[in-house]
Parts: structure tokens; sequence; C-alpha cells
């Protein structure tokens, strides 16, 4: 039986409905990613969960527990929000104490436990700090000490770094997931972005439409898209119709094919003649568009060095890694 | 704001103190003629006193009014922040939908001139079970309609600032029942808007004289009906009244800035 376990969960607004029949395991100590673009349910699903949006039916069991008639206060669920939700009126110590205050643990216990969690994210130095004095990043690991401190069952975080500068995020990102990993810390995040997915999670959950449309590590669901939406929301997938997949390969495919830019090799004795249309730098990889049997293919290589850029215009030769063409519905 | 050199800089100086100029000669002329002896056929007065101030601080029927005056615009205040707060409150957290209602609401006050609802003030609480014309009560009930604007906007605008629904959220999370997360977090945070709201609306009720004159009159005096049935005495004792009234509120003003300010 899986930690957590959410079945046949339905919800919907005005009528329309938000998500069907939504079925989703969580084991303990595992960090679970929804990941879908913005309007696909994850963030509803999350506060489902989390009590503060009401279910019309099905189930959220928690250790075997059914959650969905407890309140907010009784489900011992921590949650991280993407505005952060501070208390602009009380200093971080104030803030992230509030957990335990209302728990009615005694001064000094709780003096103790809030030292411990400021020192995990590392802003001991900011106790007597008021919101309003902290950057965005020290906002949200102040968010995050305050949902742990009351030692949660579970903790859900909602788009936490979506606010950030990119440079914040990355590290922030790492932060989030060491201590994670130190505390054993059964965790659900909720993101639109797919990087962030991939490097922080065990497991995804790809939502879209209010239904999830595949489910595993990483890996899987980056060589291995289900389907069209998967494969076009994650990786930059090359996504040829039948017409075009047959002109390329020069057989009859009858669906659609994905191809990933990086299983293309770009050189001057490969199988097909090519032109480069035009390239970008993204840092450490070449993003180039080549012209290949009238079909526009985008290619990823190492920028190695600036011996082997090849200039726009260029006649190229490119060789596809028959085994990472993917079939898709 | 940037400084101002120069020519240009010197104009708008000067427009600026002019205009401050000509708001406060009339007060100025007030302050003086409630100091002065006699001033009728000369250019300045003849003599400077405080007897004026003397004469209105030691009147009982000044005194009685200042004190009802009082008594009926914080009966007034208080009575608003207790309805309008769980009010807004709801409003904003559980039917914000509402919120474009309630703005058409609250212009009712303004839209109907105090003339005709005062009229229709006094044909619904003139008799009946509700009777209550001529005593304070109907002052606290009216007032607190014209306050609802002023209240309600300040504390919306600063509702808006905080993201309530997040902030209420995030408290239950940790534990907190709805009550303690409204008392404990969002009311904490609705001061300055508070403040803000209490202030306009005191300064504005203390010299609110139609409702009171035409609902109430001399049966409940407040300070601007007394101003006005004092109006054939001295001149240089009504000056005195009016600038009591006017350093009264900026007084408070004053001080109830400095209290909000020291918190943050």
């Amino acid at each position: 039986m899986s930690f957590v376990s959410v079945q046949k969960l339905q919800k919907s607004y005005a009528g329309s409905p938000v998500f069907e029949n939504i079925d989703c395991q969580v084991e303990r100590g595992e960090f679970v990613t929804l990941l879908g673009p913005s309007g696909c349910g994850k963030s509803t699903l999350l506060r489902c969960i989390a009590g503060l949006t009401p279910v019309d039916s099905g189930q959220i069991l928690l250790d075997g527990q059914d959650i969905v008639p407890l309140t907010p206060q009784k489900r011992g669920i921590g949650m991280v929000f993407q505005s952060y939700a501070l208390f602009p009126n009380m200093t971080v110590e104030q803030n992230v104490a509030f957990g335990l205050r209302m728990q009615k643990v005694k001064a000094d216990e709780s003096q103790v436990r809030v030292r411990e969690v400021l020192e995990l994210v590392e802003l001991n130095s900011f106790a007597g700090r008021y919101p309003h004095q902290l950057s965005g990043g020290q906002c949200q690991r102040v968010a995050l000490a305050r949902s742990l401190v009351t030692r949660p069952r579970l903790l859900l975080l909602d788009e936490p770094l979506s606010a950030l500068d990119a440079r914040i995020r990355k590290h922030l990102r790492e932060q989030i997931r060491a201590i994670q990993r130190e505390l054993g810390l059964t965790t659900i995040f909720v993101t639109h972005d797919q990087e962030e997915a991939l490097t922080m999670s065990d497991r995804i959950v790809l939502m879209n439409q209010g239904r999830i449309v595949q489910s595993g590590d990483a890996e899987t669901l980056y060589t291995a898209p289900v389907d069209l939406f998967a494969a076009g929301f994650i990786g930059n997938y090359n996504l040829l119709d039948a017409d075009r997949a047959s002109r390329l390969l020069q057989r009859p495919v009858s669906g659609r094919l994905a191809i990933r830019p990086e299983s293309i090799t770009l050189g001057l004795n490969g199988e097909l003649d090519a032109e480069v249309r035009s390239h970008s730098l993204l840092g450490n990889v070449i993003r180039y568009r080549v012209q290949v049997r009238e079909v526009e293919l985008v290619v990823d290589v190492l920028n190695r060095s600036a011996a082997d850029l090849h200039a726009d215009g260029k006649r190229v030769s490119l060789s596809i890694d028959p085994t990472a063409l993917r079939e898709v519905a | 704001m940037r400084a101002e050199t120069g020519k240009g800089g010197l104009y708008h100086k000067l427009v600026v103190y002019l205009l401050f100029l000509i708001l406060l000669l009339p007060l100025a002329g007030t302050l003086l003629y409630s100091l002065a002896t006699s001033w009728s056929a000369t250019m300045l007065p003849s003599g400077l006193t405080f007897k004026w101030y003397v004469a209105l601080w030691s009147e009982p029927r000044f005194l009685a009014a200042f004190g009802q005056s009082l008594l009926v615009c914080v009966g007034a205040l208080l009575l608003s922040v207790l309805l309008i707060l769980p009010l807004l409150f709801v409003v904003h957290y559980h039917f914000p939908r509402l919120d474009a209602f309630m703005n058409v609401l609250i212009l009712l006050p303004f839209a109907v001139p105090p003339v005709v609802s005062s009229v229709g003030l006094l044909q619904l609480y003139g008799s009946g079970p509700m009777a209550m014309v001529g005593t304070p009560w109907i002052l606290i009930g009216c007032y607190f309609t014209i306050a609802l604007p002023f209240m309600y906007r300040a504390i919306t605008n600063n509702l808006q600032a905080i993201n309530l629904r997040d902030l209420m959220d995030a408290a239950q999370l940790l534990g907190a029942s709805t009550w303690q997360a409204a008392m404990l977090v969002v009311l904490p945070n609705l001061r300055k808007g508070l403040m803000v709201a209490l202030l306009l609306s005191f300064s504005f009720l203390f010299g609110e004289f139609v409702f009171a004159n035409l609902l109430v009159g001399t049966r409940y005096e407040t300070l601007q009906v007394y101003l006005n049935n004092m109006r054939n005495s001295s001149g240089h004792f009504n000056s005195a009244l009016v600038i009591s009234y006017f350093a009264f509120v900026l007084v408070l003003t004053w001080v109830a800035n400095r209290l909000n300010k020291d918190k943050t």
C-alpha cells in the first residue's frame, strides 16, 4: 500500500470538471512532481490533498487513512506557496514558530526546534528580520522552514520556485532536494517547468487537461513519451506528421514520429544530405535548424570547439540513430 | 522626488507656497480673531487675549456638545469596525464576486444627498417600533452608513495588498483555526488601512452638520449643531470654537500617525 494514494478523485468548478477519476500513488520518502501546463489541474489536485479545496468525490489515503473528511489543520501536511505566504507582521522566527504555537508546544522546546530548522535552511542569522527585509529566495527558505518545523507527514510544494530568478532557482532546487533526502520526507512538487521536474524528481506525473498522461521516472518520460502531448511537453522533440516522416525515412510511416534533437548526428559523411538553415548557441549546446528532404529538423550538438561550428547555408550530412525514433499516437 | 533648482524651481515653490497661503489664510484669520480682544474698525486687533478660549472651555453647553459629538462618532466607528471588518473578510475570502456589488452599494450614501436621505430617515424612524429620531442612536446608525465607503475602500486596498487567501491557507495548514488565522495573521496586517479609514471617517463625521441638525437637533446637541445655534453670539467666541475643533482633529491625526509608525 502506497503512503499516499489518491483514488478516483473528482473535482469540478461551476459544472465544468477540473479533473475526473484521478488515481495517483506516492511511496514513503518519494519526491514526486506533478508536471503540466497551467490549467491542467495539478495545483487543484495539490490543494485537494492539502484540504484547501473540497473534492466532489473520491478518496485520498495518507498512511492508510482517508483524509478527505479532515480539515486542513488535522491532516498533518506542510505546504509551501508560490507567493511564499509569509506573515508580514511577524519576524522570521515568529513565522517559523507559528505552527508550534498553534500546537501549544512549550516555549523552550519551540525555540530549539525553530533554531534547528532555520539552520537547515541556512537562515539562522536572519531570525529577527521581517519578511519585507528578505530577498525572494530567502523568503521561500523561511516558508520551507515554517512548513518543516511541525514535522509534517507530507510536504506539498506549489510552484515554489516560479517567482524567483534563474540563479536562485537552481540553487534552491538543489537545497530543497537535499533537505528532502536528508529528512526522508514524502514530497509532492507542482511545476510547469520540465527542467525542474527532470532534475528534482524520483518520479514525474505528467498531467494535461485534468488527466494523468504519463507517470514514471525522468529517464522514462524523457526517452519514451507515450503520446504527442508528452513528447511535445518534455524535451524539444522534432514532431513530424505521417507525411513528413515518410518523406524523411523514405518508407511509409502511419503515425506521427518523434525524434529527439540530440539523437541526430551532424557530420560530413552521414547518410542524409542536409543544409544548415540557422543556428543558436545555448551555451554547452548548439541548436541547429537543418533542412533535409524538405523537412525541417532541430538538431542539438554538443559545443566542443568553435572549429566544429557549421555556418548557416552550409551543406552537411546527418545520420539519425534508428533506435531513437519513436512513433507516437 | 527630484530636487528643483534654478528659475523653474523657484516658480514651482512660489506656486506651492501661494496655494498654502490661500488655504491657510482663512484659518489664520479665524485664529487671530479668536485671540483678539476686539477687532472691528482697525487693520489689526486692538489687543490679544485668551479670554474667549477660557470662556469656551468653561461653558458647560460646549463641553457637553463636544463630548456628545465624540460619543456619536466613536460609537459609529465602533459599529462600523465591528460590522465591516467581518464583512470584508467574508467578501474577500469566501465571495470575491460580491466585491463588485459592494462597490456599488457603498456609493449610495454619497449618491443620495443628506437632505433627502434625512427626510427618509425621519419617516422611517420618526414613529413606530423603531422610533429613535432625536436620540443619539439614529445618528450612530446614520453615521455608520457615511463611514462605510471610507472604511470599505481603505481596508479593501489593504486586503488586496496582502494576498489574503494564501495567508489564510498557510495559517490553517499550520494548525490555526479560521478565527485564529483571522485574528493573528490577517488583522495585524490590516492595521494601516484600518487606521487610515478610522481617521478619515472621524474627521468627516466630527464635522458633520446636516444629519445632526435634521435628525436630532438640540435634543442631543453635537459640536456642529452647537456652533450653528451660537451663530448669533460673539464672533470671537465662535472663532475660538472653530480653532479648538480644528486643533483637536489635527492633534488626533498626528497622534494616530505617530502610534502607527512606531509599530512597523
